[in-house]
C-alpha cells in the first residue's frame, strides 16, 4: 500500500505478472481554474475488482469521463486495454462496458429496444443475448415496458445490463447500487463478484466504504483530484498493532514502558495507556511492569481503526467538516425552543 | 450462457452463478469486424430515436393539416369576391388543386419550417444531452463525426419526410375540394399535370436544401449547448436577424450571401422556360453555408467535454 499520507507521492502499483487493463499516466483536467484530476498515475490489472473510493467532489466521475474519453485531459493519456485515450478511443471502446452517473435511456422505448439500440452500436447483439442480461439484472419481466416508467433503482440495473451485452473485459461502474434497496446492492455486488470470479475485469467507483471492502480486492482513494492511497484492500485498512494497558500507577507504568518502547510508543489516553506494540511484545511488557512493582490490571488490543476513520482521515474530510457541523449546531441551536435566548 | 436461478425469476439481481460474461463468445456481437459500426445502421438507430419521438408525429401531423386547412379556408371563401391577399400561388388554388401543394410551401417556408428544422436539429445533440442519452451512446464505440453527420442526415431525412406529407395532402385536399388539372405556369405556359408534379418535388427539393442550412446552424448551436431549447431559440434568433437585415438597402452588399435572400427561388421552377440561375446560385449559397456550419458544428463536437 502506499500513500500520500506518509509524505511520498503514491508509487505506480505493479500488477505482478498480470497484464494492466487500465493505466493513466499523469492524467490531468482543468476546468478553468479547478483542477479537478492532478496528475493522475494509476493502475488497473487484469483480473481485478478495483475499488475507485473517494469523497464527493473527489474527481471519481471525472476520472472514469477522462478514461472513457467522454472529456479530454489537459494533459496526460489513458491507457485501455493496451489502447491509448483519447487516440485510440474506438479501439479501447470495443472492449469497455459501462455507465457514468445514473445510465439513462430513451424513455419512450422499452427496457429490450433500449438495449437492442445501444448494443447495435458496438456490433450485432442478438435477442438472445438481451434475454440473457436482462436475466442477469432481474429485468426478464419489465422487458417490454416503458423504460421512462422505471424505478431509479431499475434503471441502474438496466445499465448494468447494457455494460454486459458484448461482453466486455473491462466494466466501469460508477456507483452502481446508488439509489438501490438493501436487497437489490447485495445482488449488484454478488454480480460484481461473479463477473470478477469470471475474469472480467470491473472498476468500481463509490464512496461506499465498506462496498469497496466487501466486493474489491484491490483500490484508490482519491482526493482533490490526486491519488492519496492505492494498493490491495486487505492492506487498506491501517495494521493497528497497539494495546490498551491499565496498571495501579499509570504515572510509574508510563515511565517504565517509554523506557521500553520510546516517548512516542506510549500514549495516555484516558484512563489507559496505549502502547504501539505487537502481541510479541506483551510478555517482556508485563513482566518489567511487575519488575517495577506495577499492579498490572488489563492488557488488551486496542481497537483497529476503521476503514471510515482512515478513509476521512486520509481525505481531510473530518477536519473539513468540522466547522461546518458547529455552524449546523449553533443554527439548531437557534431553532430551538429557547435557542436565542 | 448463463443460468439464472428461481431467486433471479422472483425478483432480484445476479443471484449466485448467474454470470460468465467474459466466455461470451463471437454470437453476442463482440467480433471486432461486427463492432465495426456501419453507417446504415448509425441512420437506422437515429430514426428509431426520432420515431420515438412525440415532437415528431407533432410536425408531420402539422405538414399535413396545413395543406387542409388552406384548401378549406379557400373552399369556403370561394364565393367571397372581396377575398383577401394571401402568399404566392393562392389565387390560382381555387381554379386548380395541384397549387395547393406549393400555396403551403410558400406559406410554411419564412417561417415554419426554419421553426422545425431547427426544432429537430437542435434537438440531436443537445436533446441527447439534456435526456442524459449522450453519455452513454458516446460510451459505444462511435466515432464522434459519424455520429455528428448521422444526426445531421437524419434530421434533413426527417424534414424530407414532412415535405413528402405536405405534398401528398396538398394533393390529396386540394383533389378533394378543387381537383386537380394542368398547371398555368408564372409565364402564361401551361404544363399538365405529370410535369407540375415534376416542378413542385423539384421546388420541394430545393426548399429541403434551403432548411439544410437551418439544419446545420441548429447542429452547431446544438453542439455548444446541453440545451435543445437554447439551440432553437438561437438559430431562429440567427434566422430572423438575418432576415430583417437584408431588408435594409444599406445591406445590399451582403444580400447575395445571406441564404434567406433564396428561399423563395422555387418559383422559378414555374416560369416557361426554367430561370436556373437563380435557382443554382441559391443552392451554391446553400451548399456553402450549409457545409461550413456543419464543419463548424464538427469541429466543436470533435472536441467537446460531455459533462451532462
Amino acid at each position: 500500500m502506499s500513500s500520500e499520507a506518509e509524505g511520498a507521492r503514491p508509487e505506480q502499483q505493479s500488477c505482478g505478472g498480470r497484464a494492466p487493463i487500465l493505466t493513466t499516466h499523469a492524467l490531468t483536467k482543468q476546468f478553468g481554474t479547478l483542477r479537478a484530476v492532478d496528475g493522475l498515475d494509476m493502475e488497473v490489472c487484469k483480473g481485478d475488482i478495483f475499488g475507485f473510493l473517494g469523497p464527493n467532489g473527489a474527481g471519481k466521475t471525472t476520472v472514469i469521463r477522462l478514461v472513457l474519453g467522454l472529456i479530454h485531459p489537459t494533459s496526460g493519456y489513458a491507457e485501455v486495454c493496451g489502447h491509448r485515450v483519447p487516440g485510440q478511443l474506438q479501439d479501447a471502446l470495443r472492449h469497455v462496458g459501462g455507465f457514468v452517473d445514473d445510465p439513462t435511456f430513451y424513455p419512450l422505448m422499452s427496457a429490450r429496444r433500449n438495449l437492442r439500440l445501444l448494443g447495435s452500436m458496438t456490433g450485432p447483439v442478438s435477442e438472445e443475448r438481451i434475454d440473457e442480461v436482462l436475466e442477469i439484472v432481474a429485468l426478464s419481466d419489465r422487458a417490454e415496458d416503458r423504460v421512462g416508467g422505471f424505478s431509479h433503482g431499475m434503471k441502474q440495473r438496466l445499465g448494468i445490463a447494457q455494460a454486459l451485452l458484448h461482453s466486455p473485459e473491462l466494466i466501469v461502474l460508477d456507483e452502481p447500487t446508488s439509489g438501490l434497496d438493501p436487497r437489490g446492492m447485495k445482488d449488484v455486488r454478488e454480480l460484481i463478484r461473479e463477473l470478477g470470479a469470471a475474469g472480467t475485469t470491473v472498476f468500481l467507483s463509490s464512496h461506499l466504504l465498506h462496498e469497496v471492502e466487501q466486493v474489491c480486492t484491490r483500490a484508490v482513494i482519491l482526493n482533490r483530484g490526486r491519488i492519496v492511497v492505492q494498493g490491495p484492500v486487505s492492506e487498506l485498512r491501517p495494521q493497528n498493532e497497539a494495546v490498551k494497558v491499565l496498571t495501579g500507577d499509570q504515572g510509574r507504568a508510563a515511565e517504565v514502558l517509554r523506557d521500553q518502547f520510546g516517548a512516542g510508543g506510549v500514549i495516555e489516553d484516558e484512563s489507559f495507556l496505549v502502547v504501539q506494540a505487537d502481541e510479541a511484545a506483551v510478555p517482556e511488557m508485563i513482566r518489567r511492569l511487575v519488575a517495577g512493582d506495577i499492579e498490572v490490571r488489563a492488557v488488551v488490543p486496542a481497537p483497529e481503526q476503521g476503514l471510515e476513520d482512515f478513509f476521512l482521515e486520509l481525505t481531510g474530510a473530518d477536519a473539513a467538516g468540522e466547522p461546518q457541523r458547529r455552524k449546523r449546531r449553533a443554527g439548531l441551536a437557534r431553532l430551538l425552543p429557547g435557542g436565542r435566548r | 450462457m448463463s443460468v439464472v436461478d428461481p431467486a433471479a425469476k422472483a425478483g432480484s439481481a445476479s443471484p449466485a452463478g448467474a454470470v460468465r460474461p467474459s466466455t461470451a463468445g463471437p454470437s453476442h456481437g463482440s467480433t471486432a469486424a461486427g463492432m465495426r459500426g456501419h453507417a446504415w445502421g448509425a441512420l437506422r438507430r437515429e430514426w428509431i430515436k426520432l420515431l420515438f419521438q412525440r415532437r415528431s408525429y407533432l410536425i408531420w401531423g402539422g405538414a399535413f393539416l396545413i395543406p387542409f386547412l388552406i384548401s378549406l379556408a379557400l373552399y369556403l371563401a370561394k364565393s367571397d369576391p372581396h377575398g383577401g391577399e394571401g402568399p404566392l400561388f393562392f389565387e390560382r388554388i381555387t381554379s386548380n388543386g395541384m397549387f395547393v401543394t406549393l400555396a403551403s410551401l410558400s406559406a410554411l417556408i419564412p417561417f415554419l419550417l426554419p421553426m422545425a428544422a431547427a426544432m429537430v436539429a437542435g434537438y440531436m445533440i443537445a436533446g441527447e444531452a439534456e435526456l442524459g442519452t449522450l453519455r452513454i451512446v458516446l460510451l459505444r464505440p462511435t466515432r464522434r463525426g459519424s455520429f455528428l453527420l448521422a444526426k445531421w442526415t437524419m434530421a434533413m431525412v426527417y424534414l424530407a419526410v414532412g415535405f413528402a406529407i405536405m405534398i401528398a395532402g396538398g394533393l390529396l385536399f386540394g383533389g378533394i375540394f378543387f381537383g386537380l388539372h394542368p398547371m398555368i405556369t408564372l409565364s402564361g405556359s401551361t404544363v399538365g399535370v405529370g410535369q407540375g408534379l415534376g416542378l413542385i418535388g423539384l421546388s420541394c427539393l430545393y426548399a429541403l436544401a434551403a432548411m439544410a442550412c437551418i439544419v446545420s446552424l441548429s447542429l452547431f448551436f446544438s453542439t455548444l449547448t446541453d440545451s435543445s431549447l437554447t439551440a432553437l431559440i438561437a438559430t431562429i434568433v440567427i434566422y430572423i436577424v438575418i432576415t430583417v437585415l437584408i431588408q435594409f438597402s444599406y445591406f445590399d452588399w451582403l444580400r447575395p450571401w445571406m441564404f434567406p435572400h433564396y428561399l423563395l427561388e422555387f418559383t422559378n421552377f414555374f416560369r416557361d422556360p426554367i430561370h436556373w440561375r437563380p435557382i443554382l446560385k441559391g443552392l451554391g449559397v446553400f451548399a456553402l453555408w450549409s457545409g461550413v456550419l456543419t464543419f463548424a458544428a464538427y469541429l466543436v463536437f470533435r472536441r467537446k467535454d460531455v459533462l451532462s
